[in-house]
């Protein structure tokens, strides 16, 4: 096999193949640290390797494996994080000038439940400033898309989508707000998930928007997400917001059959007016795809969705100006324009606007819930367009025209689970012509993250996509 | 609601403590009109009788 054919490997196959030492933990870091060092000075997926820190833990973890120790599920297998996780001894950056963090005095919890699953740090990755989105000059480089390095990868969790994609590590984390984990997932071709808000701790993670933030793995299978999640979820007492709910193990629940799902296909999002005809092709087309396999599909109609961006942005924003406001008071020349320009702006919102956006939002959960209590998930594309070029996302805002299609557009299609609060993932359906991912997106009840996991995983089996590798 | 000027945003920041240079304000100036205009169909809508609740209760 070779050092490529290796490194794409599912964190799964890797450990099985740590397991049975067919594969070592140290090979394991040293081939995705050679990745690295020869990909990422252009894609610019980290902010930080932790090298030595890494080859020690490899070193430990194959001396616990020769020594017959018992071994986590994820024992010897290569991760990477989001750099608004806190790392024990590392600055948490966030994409960002404006952070002088002392080093991290610990781990976020699921950092720390990855490594009590014996899951290998590689180190901390890019991100767009403070997980905002909308940064134009990123302070630890351009990240850049693997399938062509022209293009946006998605954000927030950018790094995370590009050294999945890329195979820089065998899986990564990021946190989605309003779709910064399912963005860079669509945008790079691999799997993202948002978990259900409260199924997972946010202690140690830099926060955005406390009633959304939820962190949640990125993989290049469903199943690589499935185990994931079953590790880093479930109730924390340094997170009082995590559910006490039971977690069960996802990957039993992956079975291909969707017979005696009813599946939901959200028109606004799929069909209207904003969406490329190429990215809902791609999504109906896999909507079939999932009726074949004996899943009862149907169109379902959410009429505020349209407004859905905006009022996430009243919102998230606004809780983003709170939390900025003495930074941006004392040092607003330290932030990125488009960063201090967007929580500016929010800063100035009219508080009734604010209030009345709280309001909608329980009305567009409303909306979401009653959807669901009708169908198993609803299917959608995860964003309007495949990757954009970077240039778009750098060019100035010269008139209040400019700033719906830039941002609340874009954000009707991540952001309906993020208000509603559900779990949603997205899984790669499709390329356009010009080579770049398209994903689809899934939406499922609150804690019912394993029936959006086995749609997600049916539909992957019965297509081809997650074998295609980025021409990097 | 009508559409705000720079200079009015620029006297809102100024009240509110917020830093706003000559090269920032056009663009917030843009940025706070599309919010309005964007939320302006929440008028519409029956919000008396909803409760604001930023997330859904766990009942389980």
């Amino acid at each position: 096999m070779s050092g490529e054919d290796l490194a794409f490997r599912s964190a799964i196959e890797l450990a099985g193949l740590v397991r049975t030492k067919q594969a070592s933990p140290v090979e394991l870091v040293r081939l995705y640290l050679e990745r690295i060092d020869r990909l990422d000075g252009r894609l610019r997926a980290y902010i930080a390797v932790s090298r030595d820190e890494a080859l020690a833990a490899a070193r430990q973890a194959e001396a616990a494996l020769m020594a017959g120790q018992p071994c986590g599920p994820l024992h010897g297998v290569p991760f990477a994080v989001k750099d608004q996780f806190d790392v024990k001894g590392l600055p948490t950056t966030m994409g960002s000038r404006v952070p002088k963090a002392a080093l991290a005095v610990a781990d976020a919890t699921v950092v720390a439940r990855l490594r009590a699953a014996g899951a290998v740090l590689l180190g901390k990755l890019n991100l767009t400033e403070f997980a905002l989105g909308g940064t134009r000059e990123f302070p630890f480089g351009q990240p850049c898309n693997p399938w062509n390095v022209e293009h946006d990868p998605g954000g927030s969790s950018s790094g995370s989508g590009i050294a999945t994609a890329a195979a820089l590590c065998a899986f990564t984390l990021g946190e989605d707000t309003g779709g910064s984990v399912r963005s860079p997932a669509a945008w790079c071709g691999v799997v993202g998930v948002r978990p259900t808000w409260g199924r997972v701790s946010r202690a140690g993670v830099f926060p955005l928007s406390w009633s959304m933030d939820a962190a949640g793995p990125l993989s290049r299978t469903v199943r690589d997400s499935a185990l994931v999640l079953s590790v880093i979820a479930g109730r924390d007492d340094r997170d009082p917001t995590t559910s006490r709910r039971p977690v069960p193990d996802h990957l039993p629940a992956l079975i291909t059959d969707v017979s005696g799902l009813r599946l939901g296909v959200v028109r606004e999002l799929t069909s209207g007016p904003e969406t490329h005809p190429e990215v809902r092709a791609a999504v109906e087309t896999a909507a079939r795809r999932l009726a074949t396999l004996g899943a009862t599909v149907e169109d379902v109609s959410l009429p505020l969705i349209p407004l859905a961006g905006a009022v996430f942005m009243a919102l998230a924003d606004s809780e983003g100006a709170g939390l900025h406001a003495r930074w941006l008071r004392d040092r607003p020349g330290d932030y990125d324009a488009g960063t201090r320009r967007r929580l500016l702006s929010a800063g100035l919102l009219p508080a009734t606007l604010v209030h009345q956006a709280s309001r909608a939002r329980a009305l567009i959960r409303r909306q979401v819930l009653d959807a669901l209590s009708e169908h198993d998930a609803l299917l959608a594309p995860m964003a309007h367009t495949a990757a954009p070029p970077i240039a778009v996302g750098r060019a100035p805002i010269t008139s209040r025209a400019d700033v719906g299609p830039r941002f609340f557009t874009r954000r009707c299609y991540g952001s309906p689970a993020s208000l509603a609060g559900v779990p949603a993932l997205s899984v790669p359906c499709g390329f356009t012509g010009g080579g770049l991912p398209i994903g689809l997106q899934v939406i499922g009840r609150p804690f019912e993250e394993a029936t959006t996991l086995r749609v997600a995983h049916a539909y992957e089996q019965a297509s081809e996509w997650q074998h295609r590798r980025p021409p990097v | 609601m009508t559409e705000l000027t720079p200079e009015q945003v620029r006297a809102l920041a100024a009240a509110g403590g917020l830093p706003m240079s000559d090269d920032d304000v056009a663009e917030v100036t843009h940025r706070v009109n599309a919010f309005v205009e964007a939320l302006a169909p929440l008028a519409g809508l029956p919000l008396e009788a909803v409760e604001p609740l930023p997330v859904a209760p766990d009942t389980d």
